[in-house]
């Protein structure tokens, strides 16, 4: 059985990164123990009554020794923007670890992360973990939406950078740095987490390539435990229409991207 | 400690606290964080005769002191809820009673399911009729909004099984109570209120429907004054065991439901907000008990409808 947990969390530090995106520590011990790359939190806006669901986000970068648990989050409506005023030592009811994250990265043949904007959180303790560091391909809008840069070099991994107005490294997709990476290393092992039409073509890449992907799809949650199907997306099933709804929650939100049905 | 055991349609329960179908998945999947010893019953998600896709995304929606859903009733079907360990063979083993919601799109549908889990019966405690969906093109609320076809589904249910049955009624009508007494006069031995409320969001700034069904249910806190009112008018109309629910968030608005008539109560997206509000609602009604001198739960249900000047 899983290990999940609902505990009353203290925020440690709760600060802005650069622009919209905030990085929130808590003391979580248990949770941080039980963490496995790729799983998400799923948080309770204090006191917002008013607002019924809670939030849900991935799980940056544990310390299992003094508990401490770290997201990455931008703010973009009234529940983040309410989180990210939230101060020093009050408590969040959190759920998690939650969802099934990514396999272990293989220690026997080269690997890539590719990232879009905070999508790289999802992803930093998959590469702490590697038994071999994978190179790590971080994509955004601009130089703003590059994040982590330090914090995956520090792990030794060679980082490159993509940005569609090109602020900050190579302009261009984060998808053509992994075909480039791609070219030099042709068997690797790809992981992957950002927007829908990114993750869609890193598919569309491991595919045409043969090669494994594990990609984690972000969508509305509602419950988070697997209980509700709110945030289903299509896989590949042995159905008349070729497909069955999945859970991101709990079947995700980490999937092989080969096992996912694009419309 | 208050003594909160009840005796709901022949049903032995611990305590009138039960969880709502749809908001609970199958048990297993709260399992971690969730005592299910602590529980007075588990209602389980819609089961139909044939496995349902349920509606494209986006699904649900939060709006002010709510949420929408048009989840669109996705289930695996009666063959896999049978067969795999992951529903009926789980919840044999779950350590409360269990009440299996069933659904179909024809009347024929409904008595298929209940024959199935009438030969299946082995740990399920009743059958909860589900004719009150909003989300669904066919069957759903259209049975539950008429008052021949509301009967006709219980009666067809009734006629192959044995076990207590609960019908889950629609707050989509103007008289509650004839509907109440419709569906207890077709052999329903308890009833369910209330279901979502048929709603609309619509985002301005890109004039999309927040919910790709466009019609949705209204959940949460901001349901429970309708809901309240329902029950109230329901326990007017019959005398059978009723299951109250609507925005139930704590043992205050849960006892809300016991005095307007509710004999047990249900908890839905309250549980998404908080899993553990079910353990706090039970211990609250508990605690609210013995701080008013009440030894029996059952005392305080319906106690609205005794001589109000």
């Amino acid at each position: 059985m899983l290990e999940q947990y609902q505990i009353s969390a203290p925020i440690l530090h709760n600060q802005q990164l650069h622009g919209d995106y905030y990085q929130l520590d808590i003391t979580a011990p248990a949770i941080a123990r039980a963490a496995q790359p790729g799983q998400f939190i799923h948080v309770q806006l204090p006191a917002m009554p008013d607002h019924v669901l809670r939030r849900p986000f991935s799980i940056y970068d544990v310390n299992p020794t003094d508990g401490r648990l770290s997201i990455i989050y931008k703010v973009v409506g009234k529940g983040t923007e309410h989180i990210s005023v939230l101060k020093p030592g009050t408590k969040l009811d959190i759920l998690g670890p939650l969802g099934r994250g990514f396999s272990p990265l293989p220690g026997d043949i080269p690997s890539v992360i590719a990232a879009g904007g905070y999508g790289c959180a999802a992803t930093f303790l998959l590469a702490k973990r590697a038994r071999v560091l994978p190179t790590v391909l971080l994509g955004g809008r601009s130089a703003g939406d590059i994040l982590l840069q330090d914090a995956y070099e520090s792990l030794g991994c060679q980082v490159l950078v993509a940005t569609d107005d090109g602020s900050a490294g190579a302009k261009g997709l984060v998808t053509e740095l992994l075909e480039r990476v791609l070219y030099e290393a042709p068997n690797s092992w790809i992981a992957a987490c950002g927007p829908t039409p990114m993750l869609k073509a890193v598919g569309m890449i491991a595919e045409s390539r043969k090669l494994n992907a594990e990609i984690s799809l972000d969508r509305v949650m509602c419950c988070g435990m697997g209980a509700c199907f709110a945030c289903v997306i299509k896989r590949k099933a042995n159905t008349p229409e070729k497909w069955a709804y999945a859970r991101a929650c709990s079947d995700g939100p980490v999937f092989k991207a080969n096992d996912i049905w694009w419309d | 400690m208050a003594d909160l055991s009840i005796n709901f349609a022949g049903i032995a329960m611990r305590n009138p606290v039960v969880t709502a179908s749809g908001a609970f998945g199958y048990a297993k999947e709260y399992s971690n964080v969730v005592p299910l010893n602590r529980l007075g019953a588990v209602t389980v998600k819609g089961v139909s005769p044939f496995p349902s896709h349920g509606n494209p995304v986006p699904r649900t929606t939060e709006v002010y002191g709510g949420m929408l859903n048009a989840i669109g009733l996705q289930n695996p079907g009666i063959d896999k809820f049978i067969s795999d360990e992951n529903y009926l063979p789980y919840l044999r083993q779950v350590p409360c009673p269990v009440f299996v919601n069933i659904w179909g799109k024809t009347i024929e549908h409904y008595a298929e399911v209940a024959a199935r889990l009438e030969a299946e019966k082995k740990g399920i405690a009743a059958l909860e009729i589900n004719i009150s969906c909003p989300n669904i093109k066919e069957g759903g609320i259209a049975f539950g909004t008429d008052l021949k076809l509301a009967a006709a589904v219980v009666k067809a249910v009734r006629d192959v099984t044995t076990l207590p049955l609960i019908t889950k009624l629609s707050p989509n009508v103007t008289h509650i109570g004839d509907f109440a007494r419709s569906v207890v006069d077709a052999g329903s031995d308890a009833i369910s209120l209330i279901n979502t409320l048929p709603s609309m969001a619509i985002d301005i700034e890109t004039r999309s429907f927040r919910i790709a069904n466009r019609i949705a249910g209204l959940s949460g806190p901001g349901l429970k004054p309708v809901a309240v009112r329902m029950v109230f008018q329901a326990r007017e109309a019959v005398t059978v065991p009723i299951l109250g629910m609507g925005g139930i968030y704590s043992a205050a608005d849960a006892i809300e439901f016991l005095m307007a008539g509710a004999n047990a109560v249900a908890i839905g997206t309250a549980i998404f907000s908080n899993p553990g509000c079910l353990v706090e609602i039970i211990d609250g009604i508990d605690a609210w008990l013995d701080r008013h001198g009440i030894a029996n739960v059952n005392n305080i249900v319906g106690v609205m409808h005794q001589a109000q000047a």
